[in-house]
């Protein structure tokens, strides 16, 4: 009988095949805790533990490993190894490979939208009992307290690294900042000369929506609707979506506007080639080292909107994975409550410049001495009480996308914004369908 | 691969009876011999390929497979009917406004460049390097270059249309010209592949039929038409075949300069597996996509190797 290799190899592959997913159909994603027990850290045993992160860069490193270091002194018995990872992006691949290969960390950074898709797969534990046993969580600002639920109304992450959106401007263009949108449209207008273009933006793309979107969110609902409703359903044409998208397209016949990519208006505020950056608190020290003493950099919290003084909660919490066992689980526990302690928060939001969750951080020194510095810190922080987060749903990103290409759109002049609006609402109910 | 790389070779062996082959595989030496290439292939090329065949059947779940559910034919079914944002047919249209420009526009100037640069002297060896040093750059790096070559307000392609009087474009911020700008910076890159493929087939031109075209006072259009150009016929067979799957497998440039906006206009197919699978999620959806653009690649080939062989008797 004569044998074909090539034949055999294939049945092998295509068993193999088969093999693994039946394998992997087997395999199990752990456990809830207990209700009624949470688990205990046994001081007598030593515990290493996992966070995957993407605070690798600058001040953000050097505090977290400060931190970190900082926790393993006051708990000999345990041990926290950092992975940190160049971006979210890496972050969110990075935390999927691992949980697909069954090779989960002990916590991660996840933001809202990516903490529904791995609840839904039962890969992390919910938080509530956890969060009744802490002594810091009443004095969480109530926008963080929010910001820790799903849907299903249950805490599925702890807080960490929280920002607002602020207006960065060059004082010697803008000697005082706006207070409303519509003085921005008009200060903005009038700086615009002589190479300066007021704002730039990078609405980002289909796959990756960035802070002109969130711009574009934030204006929506200070004319009067969010572009989600509370449950996540897409509401983009609405009038006040309308409004927001005319107000930008405004902006840019005017010359006061332009699209850009790579931080855009970060990088015109630094050359002078721009008068405004509207970004994230936690851009004030790359804005600082892009302004690099040229001139003095204001900042200030957000405009008011004819509705409401609206802002977007930014930044990431931390999710627990259930395949960690008890002894991580109590360890992490730990590392997440000392990084939200008072103390803790104070010095990560004095490096950072991300925003303290608790309240009682602005008691600590390090934090007074900061707002000495930064005066307009202690305004904005109360925006952790009002401002609110995208909604927590898988689909979120992939809507938000449809706005960034109605934003292009419109405001390079190849759709109406009616138009544009309109495929952004059907292509936002799309994806909500589709999740 | 190395059949690809090397069109002459692949007729040469295929003119060979297959008996050698057929008795090498008999002896257990040869077995032992690519044993290791054979394992590192199996584990990283032909067992994903297969497993990726598996996973178009299901719905599949990619943090927890046990929540995977098999669907059969629905994400095959899904694709044909384009359900899905963005549909597989407005994918394929997008492929081929990369493809057909790439391929043609790619095609032509390699090979207008080889006959151009084809002599002996170092200035044209010179030039040579230099259109074959963008072919080696490191492609991420300089895709970030050439996003900033197209930035639409301290670009340097602005700063050189505006000479001409030309109004400062969003070039990849634009769905009527983020396709065309991609289409320029990858022929910047790839044209210097080509170009040593059509340089090394003139090098085996036999010299005697230009001779005798010159005797019969030929110009040199009609040498080239006539005498040269049919003589490359391999060489340029095997360029658009190799041009036409590379342009479908593209991802890095889609990747890094437009994320395959705006909206969807530079979605290709290559860049919507990527895009099905780790962004929106769709794993087993994005597999089927991987099975269609394997099927395309497949036939492509297929399709070389018998023109290669056609061209050889």
């Amino acid at each position: 009988m004569t044998r074909n290799p090539i034949r055999g190899l294939a049945t092998l592959l295509v068993a193999g095949s088969m093999v693994l997913l039946s394998a992997c159909s087997g395999s199990t994603a752990g456990s809830t805790p207990s209700a009624s027990a949470l688990p205990s850290l046994d001081p007598s045993k030593q515990t290493t533990i996992t966070f995957m992160e993407a605070m690798s860069s600058g001040a953000q490193q050097a505090a977290l490993k400060k931190m970190t270091a900082d926790f393993e002194a006051q708990h000999p018995n345990v041990t926290v190894q950092l992975q940190e990872q160049p971006n979210y992006g890496a972050l969110q691949t990075k935390i999927t490979a691992q949980v697909a290969a069954n090779s989960a960390p002990t916590i991660a950074q996840v933001y809202e939208n990516w903490a529904d898709e791995l609840s839904s797969s039962n890969v992390i534990v919910p938080l509530d009992e956890y969060v009744a046993s802490s002594k810091d969580y009443k004095d969480f600002y109530s926008g963080i307290q929010a910001d820790m639920k799903l849907r299903d109304g249950k805490n599925w992450m702890w807080p960490f690294n929280k920002s607002v959106v602020v207006q960065y401007y060059n004082e010697s263009l803008v000697p005082k900042a706006p207070a409303t949108w519509g003085e921005f449209a008009q200060t903005a207008k009038s700086v615009s000369k002589n190479g300066v273009v007021a704002l730039s933006i990078d609405p980002g793309s289909e796959t990756s929506p960035a802070g002109g979107t969130a711009l574009f969110e934030i204006l929506a609902e200070s004319f009067g609707t969010p572009v989600f409703a509370k449950d996540g359903t897409p509401q983009f044409d609405s009038d006040a979506a309308k409004k927001a998208l005319n107000y930008l397209v405004d902006l840019k016949k005017s010359n006061a506007l332009a699209l850009g990519t790579n931080y855009p208006g970060q990088t015109a505020l630094g050359n002078q080639t721009g008068a405004f950056d509207v970004s994230s608190v936690a851009s004030y020290p790359f804005n600082q080292k892009a302004v690099g003493g040229k001139f003095v950099m204001g900042v200030a919290p957000l405009p008011a909107g004819t509705a409401k003084t609206a802002n977007q909660l930014a930044g990431t919490n931390i999710a627990m994975f259930s395949s960690a066992d008890d002894q991580q689980k109590a360890a992490a526990w730990a590392y997440m409550q000392f990084l939200t302690s008072p103390a803790e928060m104070a010095y990560w939001a004095s490096q950072t410049g991300y925003l303290p969750v608790v309240k009682t951080a602005m008691d600590e020194q390090a934090m007074k001495d900061y707002l000495a510095k930064n005066p307009w810190v202690g305004d904005v922080v109360k925006q952790l009480d009002t401002a609110t987060p995208l909604p927590p749903v898988s689909y979120v990103n992939k809507a938000s996308g449809a706005l960034s290409t109605a934003i292009s759109s419109a405001v390079n002049g190849t759709a109406s914004v009616d138009d544009a609006l309109a495929q952004a609402q059907a292509a936002g109910k799309k994806a909500a369908s589709e999740s | 691969m190395a059949q690809l790389l090397d069109p002459v070779a692949t007729r040469s062996r295929s003119m060979r009876s297959g008996r050698p082959v057929k008795r090498a595989l008999t002896s257990r030496w040869a077995y032992l011999f690519v044993l290791p290439a054979l394992l590192v292939f199996l584990v990283f090329s032909i067992g994903p390929t297969i497993f990726a065949f598996a996973l178009s059947l299901f719905n599949w779940n990619y943090l927890n497979a046990a929540m995977s559910k098999f669907v059969g034919l629905k994400n095959y079914v899904d694709l044909v009917k384009g359900t899905r944002d963005p549909s597989f047919w407005s994918t394929m249209w997008t492929s081929a406004q990369f493809v057909i420009p790439m391929v043609v526009g790619g095609t032509v100037i390699s090979l207008l460049l080889a006959l151009l640069l084809s002599g002996n002297s170092p200035v044209l060896y010179g030039v040579r390097t230099a259109v074959f040093l963008a072919h080696v750059t490191p492609f991420v790096g300089v895709s970030i270059v050439w996003v900033w070559l197209f930035n639409p307000r301290y670009g340097l392609v602005n700063a050189a249309t505006a000479l001409f009087g030309m109004a400062p474009r969003d070039w990849l911020g634009d769905p009527k010209t983020a396709m065309f700008a991609i289409v320029v910076f990858s022929l910047w890159h790839e044209v210097g592949f080509t170009l040593i493929i059509f340089l090394g087939g003139l090098t085996t031109l036999d010299k005697t039929l230009s001779e005798a075209a010159q005797i019969d006072r030929a110009n040199k259009l009609q040498e080239i038409w006539y005498v040269i150009l049919p003589q490359l016929r391999p060489y340029t067979i095997f360029v658009i075949v190799i041009s036409t799957v590379f342009s479908l497998q593209a991802f890095t440039q889609f990747f890094v300069m437009t994320g395959g906006g705006p909206g969807f206009s530079t979605a290709t197919l290559g860049f919507a597996v990527y895009q099905q699978a780790f962004i929106y999620r769709k794993t087993g959806y994005a597999a089927a996509l991987a099975v269609v653009l394997f099927a395309l690649t497949a036939v492509l080939s297929l399709l070389q190797l018998r023109a290669s062989r056609n061209t050889g008797r």
